[in-house]
């Protein structure tokens, strides 16, 4: 340590890619610095060395705020790709694009890719990434965030070491499009659990959007290989906003209004007969606070140094989007248990943020002003 | 002043508070002998039961004169014409019992859960109850629960806004407390099940008509979408979780806490935070047992529905019943009702009832003189 510095360009110089973490101002579900831009800049591992996006005034500001020269940031991602030879490269564009552009960057011989989520729109797209990235060792992580937080891994921690006993359900109220944030709640439960899904139920919020390609809400049950079963509210949750509950038979976390309130549970004597109570512990805090973004990069430096996967890889990116794809799948077909792997790779979600993505919201403010 | 008779003298029939420490769920009297002995609208006159042993117990514990102890419930129909009869054995011979008690003239029946084995034998009781102008309650009691039916009124009165979910953590099997737990889950939410899809704890258990362990997803009428897991709950022991857009009220641990969150500013977009606030606490609680015979005696004079009526019983189990065949047909939703009145479930209760559990601990341990 702190050994070779990478160098790493950002394609997509948006919200994700430069100015996300200026929205947040309270810790829990992120910690600073969260997105691509100020995690390379602060990071000992890397040098924020470009950046590539389709709107200059997007390359203005980028530049900017990350201190690069003009000569840094490029029109054309395959361009900088080939001009500056980056190791790590992150993919900040909307789900779009982001297939074609990892294909590009794994044959432009990057390292190693953190992309946004979700992965991509389609199964037949993520499996070709995959493909190709595991053919050329690359190391790829998707920015399903929660596995880079520090309450999660402890949550994790305590039921890989048993301290929960046997995992025996989880459950998300998470109001979300299902492919768009949906990822991140998918992906959580299945870090949480520690297992996979084989089967699933779902219930869309209209047959009429379970029949389109359209991002959609929805609630489902997942069946999970290691017995666990999963309860997923998408549609909207009311008053118990982004809340994940682990509830194994010795102990139980609660991860409460978007990752605000973490509570652990045991059992203590008492109860209507004796039976047991499940009384409030403090939860095991951690012993210090790592910044999200800068854990995604540890773990995709020690990726590049030992071969090994991602926390947070592509695979399961993947299973993420075939999750919510299997979800409509059971609307679909009239509300049955669909099994996983889906057997239709052509089958995708046009993950909400791509919706009005032509020109990029901050662009659309300047140009309005 | 009512006739009030017991059918059925083992536990819920007579000694069933004693095994109770913790007011929460149930508060005492709960069961149907103490109740009808405390309350000022009843008189306990007579006692049923093919045991002797049970009617012996019955009648010095209650303060009754063996003549008033029958072990045909007919032969005590008919000499003590009571007003008021509790069906208090297991459900194997419930409707029988009920029929013929409303033959005899009876106003009012108090049954213990679950209603009937099959859909068929609660469609005739029913029917056979309107047509008579019987009043018939059913002992889901959690109906009769100050905090639940607080709750409830919070729902109806809109400070809890549109409801969106009910969850319950009820380890059980689901005829015989499932009865107990959908109950809850319709009291709440205040609407009808339109379909659910269910997964029994095993293929073998679901081919079955023995009583089962299972999870669900029900979609009601009026929006609200309910999950119940009755496979083993851990560290979440009975426990009902109902979420609207304004509040969201749970019931932890068997009813011993009741929880309020209502929206606070804050968050991490200050898009507001859900903050515990004192659970509006009733004015006075009463025994549950003593507010059912209110109920009843309310329903008898003014030809009102019981707050937990047949019908009621009747829809737990037939959900549960839907449940079931969800999981027969391979995982898929089922509509109700369900059009098969022969379907059954075998509550747990009626394995090993020919001899009562007190009766055989009774004959195992010879009364030393
Ligand atoms: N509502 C609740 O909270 C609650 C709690 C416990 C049990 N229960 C229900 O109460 C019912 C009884 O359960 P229990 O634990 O009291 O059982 P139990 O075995 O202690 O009592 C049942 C009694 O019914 C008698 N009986 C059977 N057939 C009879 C007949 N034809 N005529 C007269 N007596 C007859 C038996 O001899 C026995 O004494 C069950 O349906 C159970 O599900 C309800």
């Amino acid at each position: 340590m702190p050994g070779k510095v990478f160098r790493a360009a950002v394609i997509g110089l948006g919200r994700m890619g430069s100015t996300f973490d200026d929205e947040i101002t309270r810790g829990g579900q992120f910690f600073m610095p969260y997105c691509h831009g100020p995690t390379y800049v602060a990071s000992p591992h890397t040098d924020l060395v470009a950046g590539a996006d389709p709107h200059a005034e997007q390359g203005e500001i980028f530049a900017d705020r990350w201190g690069l020269e003009r000569g840094q940031i490029y029109a054309d991602y395959r361009e900088m790709l080939e001009a500056e030879r980056p190791d790590f490269v992150s993919l900040c564009t909307t789900a779009r694009h982001r297939a074609a552009i990892m294909i590009d960057a794994i044959n432009a011989g990057v390292k190693a890719i953190w992309a946004e989520k979700p992965f991509t729109l389609s199964l037949a797209e993520a499996d070709e990434v995959l493909e190709l990235g595991t053919r050329k060792g690359v190391a790829i992580a998707v920015n399903c965030s929660r596995r880079y937080n520090v309450f999660f891994n402890q949550a994790r921690r305590m039921v890989d070491e048993g301290e929960l006993g046997e995992i025996l359900q989880i459950t998300a109220y998470t109001q979300c499009n299902l492919s768009h944030n949906g990822s991140h709640a998918i992906d959580a439960m299945r870090y949480l659990v520690g297992g996979d899904v084989e089967w699933v139920f779902g219930e869309m919020e209209s047959d009429e959007k379970a029949a389109g390609e359209e991002d959609l809400m929805g609630n489902g049950y997942l069946a999970f290989d290691n017995g666990a079963r999963g309860f997923i509210r998408g549609t909207h949750t009311g008053a118990a906003p982004w809340e994940f509950d682990l509830i194994g038979t010795e102990g139980r976390v609660r991860n409460l209004a978007q990752g605000m309130e973490t509570q652990y549970y045991r059992w203590v004597p008492g109860g209507l007969r004796n039976q047991g109570l499940p009384a409030r512990a403090p939860f095991p805090l951690p012993t210090h606070i790592p910044s999200s973004g800068l854990s995604v990069i540890e773990d995709l430096v020690d990726c590049i140094e030992t071969g090994r996967q991602p926390r947070c890889s592509g695979q399961d990116g993947r299973k993420a989007l075939e999750i919510a794809i299997a979800m409509r799948e059971s609307h679909r077909q009239g509300g049955r248990r669909v099994d996983l792997p889906l057997a239709d790779r052509s089958l995708r979600i046009l993950s909400s943020e791509i919706l009005s993505d032509a020109v990029p919201a901050r662009v659309r403010r300047m140009q309005s002003k | 002043m009512y006739r009030a008779a017991v059918i059925g003298l083992g536990r819920m029939g007579s000694t069933f508070d004693d095994e109770i420490q913790q007011g929460g769920t149930i508060f005492l009297p709960y069961c149907h002998a103490p109740s009808y002995v405390a309350s000022p609208h009843t008189e306990l006159v007579a006692g049923a039961d093919l045991h002797a042993e049970q009617g012996a117990i019955f009648a010095e514990r209650w303060g009754l004169s063996a003549q008033h102890i029958y072990s045909s419930y007919r032969d005590m129909l008919a000499a003590e014409r009571p007003d008021f009869v509790s069906i208090c054995t297991t459900a194997r011979h419930r409707a029988a019992i009920m029929k013929d008690a409303i033959e005899a003239g009876v106003k009012a029946i108090w049954a213990e859960k679950p209603i009937t084995l099959s859909l068929a034998e609660a469609d005739d009781v029913i029917d056979l109850g309107a047509r008579n102008g019987v009043a018939i309650a059913v002992n889901c009691s959690r109906r009769y629960s100050p905090f639940l039916s607080e709750a409830r009124r919070m729902a109806q009165q809109g400070e809890l806004g549109e409801l969106l979910q009910i969850t319950a953590y009820t380890e059980c099997y689901i005829s015989h407390n499932g009865s107990h737990a959908i109950d809850t889950m319709r009291y709440l939410v205040d609407g009808d099940v339109n379909w659910v899809f269910g997964e029994m704890e095993s293929d073998e258990e679901a081919a079955g008509d023995e009583d089962l362990r299972g999870n669900g997803y029900l979609a009601f009428d009026n929006g609200v979408r309910g999950y119940i897991r009755a496979m083993s709950t851990g560290t979440a022991p009975w426990e009902f979780d109902l979420i609207g857009t304004e509040g969201r009220v749970r019931s932890l641990a068997n009813g011993t806490d009741t929880q309020y969150y209502r929206w606070v500013p804050g968050g991490l977009r200050d898009e507001g935070l859900p903050a515990r606030a004192p659970f509006p606490l009733p004015l006075s609680i009463q025994g549950t047992g003593l507010s059912v015979i209110a109920d009843l005696v309310n329903a008898v004079e003014t030809g009102s529905d019981p707050h937990c009526s047949a019908e009621d019983g009747r829809k737990a189990l037939e959900i549960a019943i839907a449940l079931r065949e969800s999981h027969r047909r391979g995982g898929r939703r089922v509509d109700l009702p369900v059009d098969d009145r022969s379907l059954r479930i075998l509550s747990v209760e009626i394995g090993g009832d020919t001899v009562p559990a007190r009766v055989r601990r009774l004959r195992q341990e010879p009364v030393v003189a």
